[in-house]
């Protein structure tokens, strides 16, 4: 694909001097896509996302938004993305739509732009009922919607996101992701995601990034993650009870499983049960999923140190 | 050329907000000139005049600070105009001092103690801007706080001086105050604070800190009366000065010493 949203070189942090929080952080992310940035508690996310906005400084390294170096030019990082983080809180004295117009207004936006944007989109995170409440009388959920509402107030073209949907309920996250999901295919809007709900992004997100106590562990999408893992892709059958295939092995319910060492032998194998005369009645392709990949490289990266 | 963008207006605008919304600010910005202005001076014309005028005599000590040009001033008369000259002033820069100090407080402390600074440094807006924006707005505030202040002072000082028939109090002493040396406390009251919220203090904290510029002011004007030096105008213009150097100073400092990484921490 085209342009690179994100790039980092060796992005380390040390709070202290002796400690990395991140370290050695090297990143390419290209425009359009949304980004799964995935790790333990103190893995280094929440660095990772103020090193790219530039709240704070990189000990070593450095790091890009669309070419642009958020240490020497931060202003020009913030028109191009917006983020979210736990600690960047709103005004509790105003009301959700007076706070989203004071934001647009001091992104530059004039009056009647900020009362638009902030129509469609506190319609959009449902909050509309409650634009004029004070927000100190939010939940956290509607506080988080609020947030990134905020984020999105000026069309960010990558948009930096710290736990989005770590206080919300299904419904709402259900309703946060469809609308990131629209944004990045309709408007190629980036997402860089940080979470360690691996499922949720499994459902949201492109590629992955993993962490662990400040170093990447791996990256790429589903598939090159799983080779490197090597954990296969698995063919799964049910058959008519009694019967017994050859080379496979039993799950439960009537089902039989087998490993394949790419996508391409699934229409020989189905083949070849069928003409050995078996009776399938469904037939699945596995992949691994993003949980079984996480633990293992957790796990095996735990066993290096 | 702008003082201000809009995008920095909008900023200063929701200080003055916060300001107003928060009762402790807004109480001590009223309270404060209400005290000093009109409660105390009011309060002492009172006494005076219940006073009998012997007792007077009996401040025969103090009345030995009179200067010169004050010397046929009559007994209550001499009292007033000591007081108008010695302890007022001390006083009325009490404003400044505090309103400018709550102001820069609301604006920094409170607003990194609620994690909307953050916020507001995640915006186009830089650090310099989002700084130059809210001392801006501070001084202002309280620049405003204290002519006002000034304007009721100068009213209850003029009935007073009617009622003792003296001559307007006015002179180059409180000139000197009001036009050089205010503005420039003003000035450094803001920046102390903003430079207090860089480092990790609560807002609790600060305002101990702010203390610490309340106490010269006092030990300056109540030094006069060991009868050593007597404050002046070329005195107060030399303070003024020195405050000034120093305000250039904290500005240098705050300038270098604010990004977004340590005013978060
Ligand atoms: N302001 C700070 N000062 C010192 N150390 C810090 C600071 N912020 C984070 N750390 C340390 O840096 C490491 C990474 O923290 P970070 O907040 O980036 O983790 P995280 O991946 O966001 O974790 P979580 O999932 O809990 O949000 C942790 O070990 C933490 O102790
Ligand atoms: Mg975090």
């Amino acid at each position: 694909m085209s342009e690179i949203a994100i790039h980092a070189q060796k992005l380390s942090k040390s709070y202290n001097g002796a400690v990395y929080a991140l370290h050695d952080l090297s990143l390419e992310i290209p425009s359009g896509a949304v980004f799964g940035f995935l790790g333990p508690n103190g893995a280094g996310k929440t660095t990772a996302v103020k090193l790219l906005t530039g709240l704070l400084k990189p000990t070593d390294g450095s790091c890009a938004i669309f070419g642009i170096s958020p240490v020497k030019k931060p202003c020009e990082v913030h028109r191009l993305c917006g983020a979210v983080t736990e600690t960047a809180r709103m005004y509790g004295r105003l009301t959700g739509m007076q706070n989203l117009i004071f934001f647009g207004q001091v992104i530059g936006l004039t009056k009647r732009e900020c009362r638009q944007r902030a129509e469609t989109l506190l319609k959009s995170f449902d909050l509309w009922d409650v634009r004029d409440k004070c927000l100190s009388s939010y939940s956290t959920g509607m506080a988080q919607c609020l947030s990134m509402a905020r984020a999105m107030i000026a069309r960010p073209r990558l948009l930096l996101l710290d736990e989005p949907v770590s206080g919300l309920d299904v419904e709402s996250a259900l309703r946060v992701n469809t609308m990131m999901t629209n944004l990045a295919a309709q408007e190629g809007v980036t997402v860089f995601l940080c979470t360690h709900q691996l499922q949720y992004a499994q459902n949201f997100c492109n590629s992955y990034g993993i962490v662990s106590k400040g170093k990447m562990l791996a990256c790429g999408d589903l598939e090159s993650l799983s080779r490197e893992v090597g954990i296969p892709l698995r063919a799964r059958f049910r058959l008519r009870e009694g019967q017994t295939p050859k080379h496979m092995e039993c799950l439960n319910d009537g089902w039989w499983g087998s490993d394949l060492s790419e996508e391409e032998d699934m229409p020989d194998l189905l083949q070849n049960l069928v003409s050995s005369g078996f009776d399938v009645f469904e037939a699945q392709l596995v992949h691994p999923s993003l949980e079984d990949i996480y633990f293992k490289l957790i796990e095996w990266k735990g066993e290096e140190t | 050329m702008k003082i201000l963008t809009s995008e920095e207006k909008t900023v200063v605008f929701k200080d003055f907000g916060d300001i107003w919304e928060n009762k402790t600010a807004r109480s001590i910005l009223f309270l404060v000139p209400f005290m000093m202005t009109l409660v105390l001076p009011v309060f002492f014309l009172i006494l005076l005049f219940h006073v009998p005028s012997d007792q007077i005599k009996g401040m025969e000590q103090m009345l030995q600070l009179l200067p010169a040009q004050a010397a046929d001033l009559n007994g209550r008369q001499s009292v007033f105009y000591l007081v108008t000259n010695l302890i007022f002033p001390m006083f009325f820069l009490m404003i400044p001092l505090t309103s400018a100090s709550i102001c820069a407080a609301s604006s920094f402390i409170l607003e990194k103690e609620r994690g909307t600074l953050e916020t507001l440094l995640l915006t186009p807006l830089s650090v310099k801007r989002v700084f130059k924006a809210k001392v801006l707005g501070g001084i202002f505030l309280s620049a405003l706080t204290t002519a006002v202040s000034f304007l009721l002072f100068s009213i209850v000082m003029a009935v007073g001086d009617l009622l003792l028939s003296m001559p307007f109090y006015l002179n180059w002493n409180w000139l000197v105050l009001f036009f050089f040396l205010s503005p420039v406390i003003t000035v450094f009251s803001v920046l102390f604070m903003a430079l207090t919220s860089a480092k990790s203090v609560s807002n609790t904290e600060s305002f101990q800190t702010s203390g610490y510029l309340v106490l010269p002011i006092v030990l300056l004007f109540m030094g006069q009366f060991t009868g050593l030096y007597q404050v002046n105008a070329i005195l107060l213009l030399w303070i003024s000065g020195i405050l000034f150097a120093a305000d250039l100073v904290l500005c240098f400092f705050s300038v270098r010493l604010f990004t977004a990484e340590k005013l978060l921490r």
